[in-house]
């Protein structure tokens, strides 16, 4: 099929672009794949039929990070040209097989893994936790298909309810109504699933009648942010309220952690959205926590790979993890604990950990975790520091 | 060269809490979401693959009940051009189903019948060659290969340990499709919203000479979950521990 190329563009300014290569430059897969921006941005420019270039398959190793069109000096939106290229792809069903999986699942179960819709909550049964429908709150704490599923990610659902609940802070969840956010989605080129799931989310959001959006995901807090077009709600991300509640008094902590902490940003929190300020917030408000910042860090920080559709894609990228890479430098800084404030960083970087071998230096923590653990000598999670004499 | 598939919807039941109903009859199925067949998937790509080589036109043909036109819907996103639905037996089995199908299918010049090896519910894999024997046509089940050669299929079977083996089918032919025969494409929403201006042809039992109390010979005298076996034995300790456990049961059992 040809593609006229005129509409990208148009569409994503290619036509702006002084081939300066800064794009290029700061993209955290240019060493892991033969992706290259900056060409691509060219030859799409110049050729009358894109079409042979949008079979690359380095097209699925952009994470969507974002530094590329964040950086870019002219404005090209680079980023929007990727997922325009695999929503393309998508609508001819070229995406790779677990992309498809993943895409199949969520318009099956709601979430990319295809788990069991009904047991979405499954994870709160416990926990004392309002269901909106059932009960009712003016905040929704929106919970996200990997904090609701990964046994490893439920621990951040687990750490927020406790505390929230510490904070006195009336919340609820949809419980097994509620759907993935589509962040995702719309990175893995699934314009009309993400139009759809946009649809149905603001629908229920409203008719749920809440006022605020607490999200888990950086992800999903974008997405709701940025991107969902009827959505007037407030969103927050649960590092800005909880740094909110320790200013005002509502959250104390009175056991010490004393560790030596370092922060990985999150793309989607940190230089997408500029939430930088509240994660170091709530670490240096943790009594005994030694935070140590990394060389890179904020706008600058190194994308862990786990956005963009990655945690789905298989392959397409070779030599050493970033994660790995960001783990090495946690470790040269003496850092005991890496702390994020996402899912999917949560768990590219502790596999990374695995792979460095390196489980004896370092632990990766998300920030609910450690803010739960510094509430009372109760520990909800068996954490421990890690011990170099073991 | 002209294809029919025939299709089923199936419950998804692999990640779902099951239920069974009070009168032991069958599984709840409310609570689940429904889908094309895997095994039928394969099949209808195969089908389109085979038109992009010959030239000619797909037909999906399913029996279920008016909710199976979503996957017949699917079907035509995935490159069929026409879509058969055949009102459904509220009592059935695999027999009964080939018998419909043999009906619907009987006199209409079709150069091939492709069917996948078994459904995701039932998994008896019995339609494809019941439905062959009925048309009276040759067949090649459990399929991962095809090759058109004039009026010929040239095929290879699936067999037992990595083995295959390679026959030839005077057409028209029956195969049933084993997964894995291609790579299915995915189905973006947006040509599912297209598909579903197409049309979907409606036929009733009495339209092919049958009635909706056919007698069939398999009936379902009760569902019940596996009975709980012997438990597992798990290891416990540290992972050094555990391994040197488990390769104490290895030596042990390798006697």
């Amino acid at each position: 099929m040809k593609i006229d190329p005129k509409t990208f563009i148009q569409d994503y300014l290619l036509n702006i672009c002084i081939q300066c290569g800064t794009c290029t430059g700061g993209c955290p897969v240019k060493f892991r794949s033969p992706l290259n921006m900056r060409r691509l941005v060219r030859q799409t420019y110049i050729t009358n039929d894109p079409s042979p270039l949008f079979k690359s398959p380095e097209l699925w190793a952009c994470t969507t990070c974002s530094n590329c069109s964040l950086r870019c000096p002219a404005g090209v939106k680079n980023v929007e040209l990727i997922m325009a290229i695999r929503n393309l792809l998508a609508n001819q069903g070229e995406v790779p097989s677990t992309i498809r999986d993943a895409l199949e699942n969520t318009f099956l179960q709601g979430n990319p893994w295809g788990r069991f819709r009904d047991r979405r909550a499954d994870w709160a049964k416990e926990l004392g936790v309002k269901i909106l429908g059932e009960a009712a709150s003016e905040t929704l704490l929106y919970v996200g298909c990997a904090p609701s599923y990964d046994p490893r990610v439920q621990n951040v659902s687990t750490a927020l309810v406790k505390i929230f609940q510490k904070a006195d802070l009336d919340f609820g969840i949809l419980g097994k109504k509620e759907s993935c956010c589509g962040n995702e989605i719309r990175r893995m080129g699934e314009q009309a699933l993400f139009k759809k799931l946009t649809k149905d989310n603001t629908n229920l959001f409203k008719k749920s009648g809440i006022k605020r959006i607490i999200t888990i995901s950086p992800h999903c807090y974008n997405t709701f942010k940025n991107e969902y077009p009827d959505l007037t709600i407030p969103v927050q991300h649960y590092t800005q309220v909880i740094a909110d509640l320790m200013e005002t008094g509502k959250l104390k902590l009175s056991k010490a952690l004393d560790l030596r902490t370092t922060y990985q940003d999150p793309c989607f929190l940190g230089k997408q959205n500029l939430v930088f300020d509240e994660p170091r917030k709530i670490l240096t408000f943790i009594p005994g926590l030694e935070f140590v910042e990394m060389e890179r860090s904020r706008q600058r920080s190194l994308c862990c790979e786990g956005g963009g559709g990655r945690m789905w894609a298989e392959g397409g990228t070779e030599g050493t993890r970033n994660g790995e890479i960001r783990v090495k430098e946690a470790v040269a800084l003496g850092a005991k604990v890496m702390a994020t404030a996402c899912p999917f960083c949560l768990l590219t970087l502790e596999d990374a950990v695995k792979i460095s071998g390196l489980t004896s230096e370092i632990v990766i923590k998300d920030i609910s975790e450690l803010v739960a653990e510094a509430i009372d000598e109760n520990p909800i999670t068996k954490f421990q520091a890690p011990n170099n004499h073991q | 060269m002209n294809i029919a598939v025939c299709v089923k919807r199936i419950p998804k039941t692999a990640e779902a809490d099951i239920f069974i109903e009070k009168d032991g009859s069958d599984i709840k199925k409310d609570h689940l979401v429904f889908y094309l067949n895997d095994w039928d998937g394969y099949a209808v790509r195969e089908a389109a693959l085979l038109k992009e080589k010959h030239g000619g036109e797909v037909t999906v043909i399913t029996v279920g009940p008016e909710e199976a036109k979503e996957v017949l819907t699917r079907c035509l996103a995935m490159g069929a051009d026409r879509a058969l639905r055949i009102e459904e037996p509220p009592t059935q089995d695999s027999y009964l189903i080939a018998k419909i199908l043999s009906r619907a299918i009987k006199n209409q010049a079709f150069d091939l019948l492709l069917l996948g090896v078994q459904a995701e519910d039932d998994n008896c894999g019995q339609v494809g060659v019941s439905l062959a024997q009925m048309l009276g046509l040759p067949h090649a089940a459990i399929v991962n290969h095809i090759e058109i050669e004039g009026d010929k299929a040239k095929v290879r079977r699936e067999l037992e340990g990595g083995i295959e083996e390679l026959t030839e089918l005077k057409l028209p032919a029956v195969l049933t499709i084993q997964t894995g025969i291609n790579e299915p494409k995915y189905v973006s929403l947006a040509a599912l919203l297209e598909a579903e201006d197409k049309e979907i042809k409606d036929l009733g039992m009495e339209e092919l000479g049958l009635t909706l109390s056919e007698s069939v010979d398999t009936k379902i005298d009760q569902v019940f979950f596996p009975p709980v076996g012997k438990m597992a034995e798990i290891l416990k300790g540290n992972p050094e521990e555990v391994v040197t456990q488990l390769t104490e049961i290895i030596k042990k059992k390798k006697g």
